[in-house]
């Protein structure tokens, strides 16, 4: 197929259709289970995901699992319930707080940063952000935490290897204590968990292991962002999750999913991905997407260093 | 020992577990595997601890980072401006 701005576009219809056979098919008859839990975090992923599985098995098999801690986003619990009423399933929220408290997650993770911010307390929000620069030079990865108090004032540090290790491993609790309380209602209702990773996020790592990576089966994990986006829109998902601007919503402080890993926005993140997974010559690119071909070397570099990165993710355990 | 040998004994020791026979001078830390994001800040912790110097966000690039020359070279470059 010829390289264009328009590579990603779909046939909804057709693409819908097929999902859900995928999806009916492998509840019902691989996993032989009677229906599907979802975690619904308020993004489009998670709605898509939602609005495919009660097409393919409907509304009364489909449970859309709500589960905030006390550094969510409070839209993210509003447009999850929004969406499960727009659908007409049964959700069940779980406040994870609690959960997270008894495995000292927050006092673990807080130790790290009072080292580098003394004051920092509940009263102060944070998040992480990698450098933003990543067409305009070479430049190197690094993490670098930003802090806010209640008036909104705000500073910077750069994170050590081992800080950013710690406060990941703590962070990525958060989405592990998802993971269990998704199988806790799957297997006790003899459903599957559907997954909501994209392609975007699969080929470059962007889930955590056993996190939002374990599931049984991820319906839109062969579609980049935008492709998500273009089903979101044909569904019918909710106006106010089209709308709003991907983020983790892991931490306190707001972060797109831009600022906390891939450093460019989807629009052009995944026409790049998909350069560089098709091997488009690099003058195709640049001439489509009105890039210097050194500005698409550095994407691709970063795209490889991600890629090696987190390719243990995409993988069954090695065994001899 | 003097700053290559450093450098290069560091990388082997701790991204290499000892096996460093096919780390040349000039080979790239990340195109070869060799180091991830997360190596290269262990990398740039163990310089600032070693060599007593502090690496400002924008030092933090592959031209200063990439490799042992590389490493070697920023190094030198930053004692000649501090005399």
């Amino acid at each position: 197929m010829k390289f264009s701005k328009e590579v990603l576009n779909m046939d909804a219809f057709l693409e819908v259709r097929r999902i859900y056979d995928f999806i009916h098919e492998m509840t019902l008859k691989n996993f032989k289970r009677k229906g599907a839990v979802i975690g619904l975090s308020g993004g489009v992923d998670s709605a898509v995901v939602s609005e495919l599985c009660v097409r393919a098995l409907g509304k009364e098999r489909v449970i859309g699992l709500l589960l905030p801690e006390k550094e969510s986003n409070p839209v993210s619990l509003q447009y999850g319930l929004k969406q499960a009423d727009k659908m007409g399933i049964q959700t069940v929220k779980v406040d994870i707080t609690d959960h997270l408290m008894s495995l000292k997650v927050y006092e673990k993770r807080d130790s790290v940063i009072k080292q580098l911010f003394p004051e920092f307390d509940h009263s102060y929000r944070f998040h992480v952000m990698l450098p933003q620069n990543l067409l305009e030079q070479d430049r190197l990865n690094y993490h670098s935490i930003t802090i806010a108090d209640g008036s909104g004032k705000s500073q910077t540090k750069r994170l050590s290897g081992k800080e950013w290790l710690e406060i990941s491993a703590c962070q990525n609790i958060k989405q592990r204590v998802r993971m269990i309380q998704l199988y806790y209602y799957a297997e006790k209702n003899n459903y599957l968990v559907a997954g909501t990773t994209n392609k975007t996020e699969a080929m470059q790592g962007f889930y955590v292991k056993f996190g939002d990576g374990g599931v049984d089966i991820e319906p839109i994990a062969h579609l980049y962002k935008m492709q998500v986006y273009q089903l979101a829109n044909y569904l019918g998902v909710i106006q106010e999750i089209i709308d709003r601007p991907p983020s983790p919503d892991t931490y306190s402080l707001p972060v797109s999913d831009k600022e906390f890993y891939f450093c460019i926005d989807y629009a052009l993140l995944d026409l790049l991905l998909y350069g560089y997974e098709n091997n488009v010559p690099k003058n195709e690119i640049s001439k489509v997407l009105n890039l210097e071909e050194q500005q698409i070397d550095r994407v691709f570099k970063d795209f490889k260093a991600k890629e090696q990165a987190t390719w243990h993710l995409r993988q069954m355990p090695p065994t001899i | 020992m003097d700053i290559m040998g450093t450098i290069r004994n560091f990388v082997v020791e701790n991204f290499l577990f000892g096996e460093g026979e096919q780390l040349k001078e000039d080979t790239s830390f990340l195109e070869s595997g060799i180091v991830d994001s997360t190596g290269i800040l262990e990398l740039v912790a163990f310089i600032e601890e070693t060599f007593g110097i502090r690496m400002a966000d924008d030092e933090l690039i592959p031209e200063n980072l990439d490799s042992i020359s590389n490493v070697v070279n920023y190094l030198q470059r930053k004692r000649e401006a501090l005399v």
